[in-house]
């Protein structure tokens, strides 16, 4: 056998795979703990932000405290296991669908390789089976008679500090987006899942700060920044200058009116962050040219709802302030932004927390008289719903040489898409704003769609490369249509979409921006009396 | 007898095989991402897969390392942000080394070419140092979108208003400045 050139090469690397991690599994899943490093966790929550959301009527945050993840001494109160399992009885009481989703998994492994955490990780817990599987165990242990007798033999497990541990560390990977639950046979809502663990987390003080500091603020000010009044309506005003500027158009928002048909609710991001703002300025653009009655209000200024990744309470109480405005300024209706979790929460539990709207009505567009069915009971619009009527109607104008500069693809935000299957008005849009958009895959698009890899308050910035793994399959889709047809903008109806696809194009596909599918109709309007600028790009023309 | 090109290009086939597998064996549950062959349900795996592939292509077409870039970069831009040092990172790259030497000694036609594997590894040198590269390009960016969403964070627009705002003012104030500079400077005259 000929002899390799040593001096010509490194030994050690020729001859060894060393540098290769080798990482398959050598142990059972129950015996890999949860290790917490820098990067891989969201920072918790501040004892201040806890301790004002416990003094709060409807809500309950104890156990506030500063604390480390990375810290063997998590600090939990002595009684922690105890609080944790009385959580757990109490919620299974309370929801049955809880206790549904803990009996009926067969663990066929449809869901396993859904979830973009798993595919942009590799890390079996990530599979929504087994990431459900961290709390079932526990239930089993102490709920079933199986478990009880056989512990481990029945698939039980000793709730212990390590699988609490586990349970925040896993919590925290899932955006609650419920691709996994399209391809359930049982319907399993995964999602409800990771609430539920959230909710418990919270029992004994676990959470982030990402998500408890909006909750707090919305609490307080009504939005998640935690803007007065007086910001919130300056900072709409300061968009209203720049549409002007713009198109020669001046429109005139109003706030806290009393009687005023219509109340518009959108993020706040909307109002205050790019690319949001743009968005913003194509909602009131597009009522100027249809001359909507409407008002905002200064303290139901967030469609956000952070409690849907809190708890339960708290997503009620977020909630009811929308609607208590809406009674408290005697509006008929809600029109409501290019939110995603909003519509979750208006769709899904809504109706139960905090329904009957009776001092409502059933929306009617005042332009079109097309009465909004689906919209009956929650008396709450979508606005790309209210814009394809329009549409449809022929009540606007559109010019889409205007959108010349935009070559887009669509992505159907979680929640929109799933949540209240809103599939087609936001494509019908786009059919008549752009000259051409080009959809992605038929396995990542729809009631498929690829979450963003940050949703559920992981949009922050110390988890970056975790929310760009998890990112990876929406972003891979959308690498194919831009090499395929040299795309330059990412449409979505979603606001957390709109800062955490940014980020995430800016990664996996520099060059590709995000807009939001109203910035696109406001680009495209063609309103009497206008004095258009050259606008080059859209919206966001610098003049 | 084969010539070392035409050996490599013989056992290509197995040579990608164990690449594949064992660049995929790095992480923990890699069951799917070895089986999956559909791109956007598999990105990891199709990505690595292909990218390993054309990057093997070009080195034994002898293409220019400008070249290597592409393939290099659908697979080291994901595991730049997966939980892996740098060398984890880039080491599939090299493992090629080992990889033909593990097929080409176990064909005992081919087990004399091994010494004229020098140029080969050059190139595989260059692809890796390349990969590295790009790993660090990679993490530069990240830090970079760290840094923007901070400074695009909550601070900013609560604490100094809106930005249109601070344009205005700005453009103002210098606008002031001008008058005020002209008016001195015609109380001079």
């Amino acid at each position: 056998m000929a002899v390799i050139k040593k001096d010509e090469l490194a030994r050690s690397v020729v001859e060894d795979p060393t540098l290769m991690t080798g990482s398959m599994p050598d142990k059972d899943w129950t015996e890999i703990p949860a290790v917490f490093k820098p990067g891989n966790y969201a920072y918790t929550t501040k004892p201040e932000k806890l301790e004002y959301l416990n003094s709060q009527q409807g809500v309950s945050f104890p156990n506030a405290r500063a604390w480390n993840p990375e810290d063997e001494d998590w600090k939990l109160p002595p009684n922690w296991k105890e609080i944790i399992i009385k959580g757990l009885a109490d919620r299974l009481d309370r929801f049955r669908s809880l206790k549904i989703f803990m009996d009926c998994c067969v663990r066929c492994g449809a869901c396993a390789d859904k979830c973009h955490f798993f595919l942009g990780t590799g890390d079996p817990k990530n599979m929504p089976v087994l990431r459900a599987e961290l709390l079932r165990s526990v239930y089993r242990q102490e709920f079933t008679l199986a478990g009880k007798l056989l512990g481990k033999m029945a698939g039980g497990r000793e709730m212990t500090v390590g699988v609490l541990k586990e349970w925040f560390m896993y919590a925290y990977q899932c955006t609650e987006c419920r691709r996994c639950s399209v391809f359930c046979p049982y319907g399993i809502d995964t999602a409800e899942i990771t609430m539920m663990l959230r909710e418990l987390l919270h029992l004994v003080g676990c959470g982030i700060n990402w998500a408890m500091e909006p909750v707090s603020n919305s609490n307080r000010t009504g939005n998640h920044m935690g803007l007065t009044p007086q910001a919130f309506k300056g900072n709409v005003e300061f968009l209203c200058d720049d549409i002007e500027n713009l198109t020669g158009v001046r429109v005139n928002p109003t706030f806290n009116r009393k009687g005023a048909e219509v109340l518009f609710i959108t993020p706040s991001a909307d109002v205050f962050a790019e690319p949001g703002i743009f968005t913003c300025m194509g909602y009131m653009l597009l009522f100027e040219a249809i001359g909507l009655d409407y008002t905002w209000s200064t303290y139901a200024s967030e469609g956000g709802n952070f409690g849907l990744f809190t708890s339960n309470e708290m997503m009620k109480k977020l909630n009811a302030k929308m609607y208590a405005e809406a009674k408290r300024l005697g509006v008929k209706w809600i029109l409501g932004g290019e939110c995603g979790h909003m519509w979750r929460v208006i769709h899904q539990y809504m109706d139960t927390m905090n329904g009957p709207t009776d001092f409502l009505e059933v929306p009617k567009s005042p332009a079109t008289g097309t009465v909004f069915e689906n919209a009956a009971s929650t008396k709450m619009v979508h606005i790309s719903e209210f814009t394809a009527d329009l549409i449809k109607h022929g009540k606007i104008k559109l010019d889409k040489s205007r959108n010349a500069h935009v070559k887009a693809t669509f992505h159907d935000s979680c929640n929109p898409a799933r949540a209240m299957g809103m599939l087609e008005e936001p494509r019908y849009i786009l059919n008549n704003v752009l000259e051409q958009w080009y959809e992605m895959p038929e396995n990542t698009i729809r009631e498929k769609t690829f979450c963003c890899g940050s949703g559920t308050a992981l949009n922050t910035e110390e988890i970056m490369e975790l929310r760009m793994r998890a990112g990876l399959p929406r972003a891979n889709a959308v690498k194919h249509v831009y090499d395929k047809h040299g795309i330059n903008t990412l449409a979505c109806v979603c606001a957390i979409d709109r800062a955490t696809l940014s980020t995430l194009m800016d990664y996996w596909i520099p060059g590709v921006s995000v807009a939001g599918v109203s910035e696109l109709v406001g680009n495209a309007l063609v309103i009497e009396g206008e004095n258009r600028q050259e606008l080059t790009e859209g919206l966001r023309t610098l003049l | 007898m084969m010539n070392l090109s035409e050996a490599l290009k013989s056992h290509e086939k197995k040579i990608l095989a164990l690449w594949t597998e064992r660049t995929l064996d790095t992480y923990v549950s890699s069951g799917f991402f070895k089986k999956s062959l559909d791109p956007f349900a598999n990105p990891v795996g199709a990505n690595i897969r292909e990218g390993l592939a054309q990057l093997f292509r070009l080195i034994l077409a002898g293409a220019d390392s400008q070249e290597f870039a592409g393939p290099l970069d659908q697979v080291i831009r994901i595991r730049a942000v997966q939980q892996f040092t740098p060398a984890q990172a880039v080491g599939p790259i090299l493992e090629l080394k080992w990889v033909v030497r593990q097929i080409l000694s176990a064909d005992k036609n081919c087990r004399e070419l091994l010494p004229d594997l020098a140029p080969f590894d050059r190139d595989v040198d260059r692809a890796v140092l390349q990969a590295f590269d790009l790993y660090m390009e990679c993490r530069d960016r990240l830090h970079k979108a760290r840094i923007r969403e901070l400074k695009s964070g909550s601070y900013i627009l609560t604490d100094s208003g809106c930005i249109s705002a601070l344009i205005r003012d700005n453009l103002r104030e210098v606008a002031q400045t001008a008058q005020t500079t002209e008016g001195s400077a015609a109380e001079k005259a």
